[in-house]
């Protein structure tokens, strides 16, 4: 036996937990702190049942920190304080006294903290805390109504079983109602106050510069950067970003527009259709496999480079297609302004210039001075590493001849300044090499660290050729190629992925439209086979069968459950009589008191007045009824006077 | 006042009854009283000499109720029964004189011996609970029960009352020969009719009337039992040896005497059990069984009602 404040207030602690437990991570370390201090002393004090403190103090307290976020409150910082205030209030509520009003306080600030984890991010573990919520909560409101009518009220097993019986069942019945509601609710597409503070998002490794010798490691994140929906490549797929084509004195490479040739580029080749779900960022630029020929994106600007661009940062989640030829030829129509791609820094040292001269005298052709070049590199054995950089501002220079190691902005950016030097016009692309295949979901997984700059090389009447310098690392296999056995941790994170992936797909973003043309498309399909309409109209009727089945035994289940208590027991009152009494006794189409007179036994004769004095006035048995009940059928199973 | 503190004298008395001056009794004088509580009247079907007017005579002592009686014969007229106006030549006035029938306790003996007429006046008297003579209502006493009494044998000079007759009867019981030791005792210590002078009253008017009341308001009938009821009436309606099941007045009569029957055994709710027990004297007497079918009406409405399953859970 329980009471009903009991089972209030250790619903409402597991109903706060469930609220702050998505945002936890997300919020500040002080309201993090005092939520947990909030939650033991709750605890603590539930389990002494003593209230110390009176909840006027615990308000009193609450009045200086809310002025405190008050303040902190402001356009760029709008939703800390928020959840702030909200946790510390909950914690406040979690170790103050609780009546009723407090209780439902605590169910209202769980949930609102629950929807707050919508403002950093919506990812599907936010639908488990949703769920676990909407099961907790109308159990507890259930509770707090037969609290509210006497609160000295107390339940025992049974009652509380058909308590949490009666709120899942309320859980349920709305479970077609959200679903049909679930199409015209509006959604927030991407996470809204992480991404206008970008502080989180982008901290990433396709930068609109390339700057090798700035610091002396580097440091990127293994956030997600898109998911591309493709076919499993044999080697790493290169994903084209962008394109820079003009490098200054201090060796940065951007990107200029201004005057940038034209060209025309002819497709030809392998070609790879590819869906392609970028992660939120604040990025315009569209990555797709090396080169795409065309984005299924609306007034999206396409340079002649092949560089795609958004018109204006993003606002929502959104997936596109792209056409690429991969075989990392740009062929073109005609010859392009090719001074464009040769400028290089005024400042080269003289090292730099006597291999560049080197390679200049010593081919005919643009084609084998690039063969000389990969030659060098081949032979000069450098190394890939992403730390002990060499920085300043002969870093170039440290790196072709002294350090010999560094990441791929080095040997891209020496390679094409040593390319261009010697009269071939060079330019570095942007974007990301490889990625992890999710065999589960048939996609690629590409995160920020798989970011990569690489070197594209004119040849006249061949095109521009892709040539990656960092693969003539001595140590190129080992960081690209590795094989990663599929261990079982990773088959996992590749589940989880799979999920996510599906997740953004369907749910986040959801697009309505879409899901309409998919349905008329399926129709389409349906009417165009014609064996199909002979059976169509069995179709509903199974349906419909098959829903009326479903309810008939949802229906006598709930029937057995409401009923059962009483049922068991005449159940087990008829077994005892038969085996007691056997044979003497007729059972079968008897009253209650022929068959407490047929055995003569005080014991039955109690038991059937309690039963039938119930049954037949139509009431339910009261709870001390039940309970003499079973204590009668013990006794007489046992035989006891 | 609760229904145990409205049944206690009624217990009371049915136990004194019983026990002190009636012996061998106990299931006649049950049923006499389950009539009396729910406003019936009895007939009691057996051969003479076993004890029918003796029963009706306590009964009317020991609850202290008024008691006529009336031996039928073939050439009682109803006005013998009703009373009638006679001249007072001093007053120049017609005054009514009352019959035996204004009395609480109402003995026909040998209902079957009066002839047609007089029963029909007899039994609409029953029926509405007052007479009408030359014009005048005169309403019958409250409680108003008769106590009919009939010689099934056949003998020559009777008219067996119709089965429509019948049916104004709650209750219709044999008294059957009493067991053997009781019978030796009745033997050596003689009847008791001259001892039912000195039988004391245990119950009063009100208290009957309060009892009445307490039946008819007090005790809960549920639906499960009302479709019992309806449940055993069907039955017979469709049983192939019966031609003319119950009626609806036999229906409401079983309630009511299944009520008076709860109330007796002190609970304030009928149950199915009560019905069961109750149903043959109330009904038996009321089925018709189809022509050249035995005339066992009591066997085979047990055989009815022991298949028809009873509302437990």
């Amino acid at each position: 036996m329980i009471t009903a404040s009991k089972v209030g207030s250790i619903l409402s602690f597991a109903i706060a937990f469930a609220g702050i437990s998505p945002v936890f991570f997300w919020i500040e370390p002080f309201p993090r702190l005092i939520f947990v201090l909030g939650f033991l002393i709750g605890i603590l004090q539930e389990k002494a049942d003593r209230w110390r403190i009176k909840n006027l103090y615990f308000n009193l307290l609450l009045l200086p920190l809310f002025i405190w976020y008050l303040l902190q409150y402001s356009r760029n910082n709008p939703v800390q304080p928020v959840v702030s205030v909200l946790t510390i209030m909950l914690a406040a509520r979690l170790c103050g006294e609780k009546n009723n009003r407090n209780l439902m306080q605590i169910n209202l600030l769980a949930l609102l903290c629950l929807a707050s984890r919508s403002l950093f991010d919506l990812s599907p573990s936010f639908l488990f805390w949703l769920a676990l919520l909407l099961l907790l909560i109308p159990v507890s409101l259930v509770v707090l109504t037969f609290y509210a009518q006497d609160n000295g009220i107390k339940f025992v097993r049974a009652e509380l079983n058909r308590v949490i019986l009666s709120a899942i069942l309320i859980t349920l019945v709305t479970i077609p109602g959200m679903v049909l509601l679930f199409p015209i609710l509006p959604r927030t597409a991407i996470p809204m106050w992480t991404f206008l503070t970008p502080s989180s998002v982008n901290s990433t490794g396709l930068s609109d510069k390339v700057e090798p010798g700035t610091t002396s490691s580097s440091h990127t994140s293994s956030r997600l950067a898109f998911r591309a929906e493709v076919q499993k490549q044999e080697q790493p797929p290169y994903w084209r970003g962008t394109v820079f084509n003009r490098i200054e004195n201090n060796n940065s490479w951007s990107r200029y527009v201004q005057t940038l040739p034209s060209e025309t580029i002819v497709y030809s080749g392998n070609s790879m259709l590819q869906t392609i779900y970028p992660e939120p960022s604040s990025s315009r630029i569209i990555v797709a496999m090396d080169a795409a020929r065309e984005i299924s994106l609306p007034r999206i600007r396409t340079a002649p480079d092949l560089v795609y661009e958004y018109p204006r940062i993003p606002t929502k989640r959104m997936a596109y297609t792209a056409r690429s030829f991969t075989d990392g030829v740009l062929s073109t129509r005609a010859d392009i302004r090719s001074s464009f791609y040769l400028i290089t820094p005024s400042n080269l040292s003289e090292r730099t210039l006597q291999l560049a001269k080197y390679i200049q005298k010593n081919a005919r052709t643009d084609r084998e001075r690039l063969e000389l070049t990969e030659q060098h590199f081949i032979n000069g054995k450098y190394r890939y590493t992403t730390v002990g950089l060499p920085t300043g501002q002969d870093a170039i220079e440290q790196f072709l001849f002294e350090s010999k190691q560094g990441h791929c902005e080095f040997f891209a950016s020496s390679f094409a300044i040593l390319l261009r030097a010697a009269g071939v016009p060079a330019r570095l692309v942007g974007g990301y090499l490889g990625g992890e295949y999710n065999d589960i979901g048939g996609y690629y997984i590409v995160t920020e660290d798989k970011a990569h700059v690489w070197v594209e090389v004119y040849i006249k009447e061949k095109g521009w050729i892709r040539t990656d310098p960092s693969r003539f690392a001595i140590n190129s296999e080992a960081v690209w190629n590795q094989q990663k056995k599929p261990d079982m941790i990773l088959r996992f994170r590749l589940l989880i992925d799979s999920l996510d992936y599906h997740w953004n797909r369907t749910i986040v973003s959801y697009d309505f439209e879409r899901q309409v043309e998919q349905i008329r498309f399926a129709g389409n399909k349906l009417q165009s086979l014609q064996g199909i309409t002979k059976i169509s109209w069995l179709v509903p009727l199974i349906l419909l069968s098959a829903t009326f089945a479903a309810l008939t035994i949802l229906n006598s289940r709930l029937h057995f459950l409401a009923n059962s208590r009483e049922k068991r027991l005449l159940r087990r009152f008829k077994k005892i009589i038969k085996k007691r009494f056997g044979e003497t006794v007729e059972i079968d189409n008897k009253g209650f008191f022929e068959i407490a007179s047929a055995t003569g036994d005080p014991l039955v004769l109690e038991f059937c007045n309690i039963y039938a004095a119930s049954f037949y006035k139509d009431r339910k048995l009261e709870r001390y009824e039940l309970e003499r009940l079973e204590k009668l059928l013990g006794y007489i199973s046992r035989g006891r006077k | 006042m609760s229904n145990t503190d409205t049944a206690k004298p009624v217990i009371r008395l049915f136990e004194s009854l019983c026990k002190e001056h009636l012996h061998g009794k106990d299931n006649v004088v049950h049923l006499v009283l389950i009539a009396l509580l729910s406003a019936g009247h009895i007939l009691i079907e057996d051969l003479p000499g076993l004890g029918k007017t003796t029963i009706a005579l306590a009964i009317a002592r020991i609850t202290g109720l008024s008691f006529g009686r009336i031996q039928c014969t073939s050439d009682l007229l109803p006005s013998d029964i009703t009373g009638l106006s006679v001249f007072n030549r001093e007053s120049g006035h017609f005054n009514f004189n009352p019959g035996p029938i204004f009395n609480n306790i109402v003995l026909l003996d040998e209902i079957n011996r009066a002839m047609p007429r007089t029963q029909s006046a007899m039994l609409e008297a029953m029926e509405e609970r007052r007479v009408t003579i030359e014009g005048i209502t005169h309403q019958l006493p409250q409680p108003f029960m008769v106590f009919a009494t009939q010689n099934p044998s056949d003998q020559s000079g009777t008219f067996l009352l119709p089965e429509s007759q019948l049916d104004r009867f709650l209750i219709c019981t044999d008294i059957g020969y009493p067991p053997e030791m009781l019978e030796r005792n009745i033997i050596s210590t003689g009847g008791i009719r001259e001892r039912i002078e000195e039988i004391s009253p245990l119950i009063n008017i009100s208290e009957i009337m309060q009892a009445r009341l307490t039946v008819e308001k007090d005790v809960y009938l549920s639906d499960k039992v009302v479709g019992y009821i309806h449940k055993v009436v069907m039955a017979t309606r469709k049983h192939p040896l019966i031609q003319i099941g119950l009626s609806t007045r036999a229906a409401i009569n079983l309630a009511q005497a299944a009520r008076a029957e709860a109330f007796l055994a002190g609970r304030d709710y009928v149950a199915p059990d009560d019905v069961k027990k109750i149903a043959s004297a109330v009904c038996s007497h009321r089925l018709i069984a189809r022509a050249g079918q035995s005339a066992d009406r009591k066997g085979l409405l047990r055989e009815i009602i022991d298949v028809i399953p009873l509302p437990l859970a």
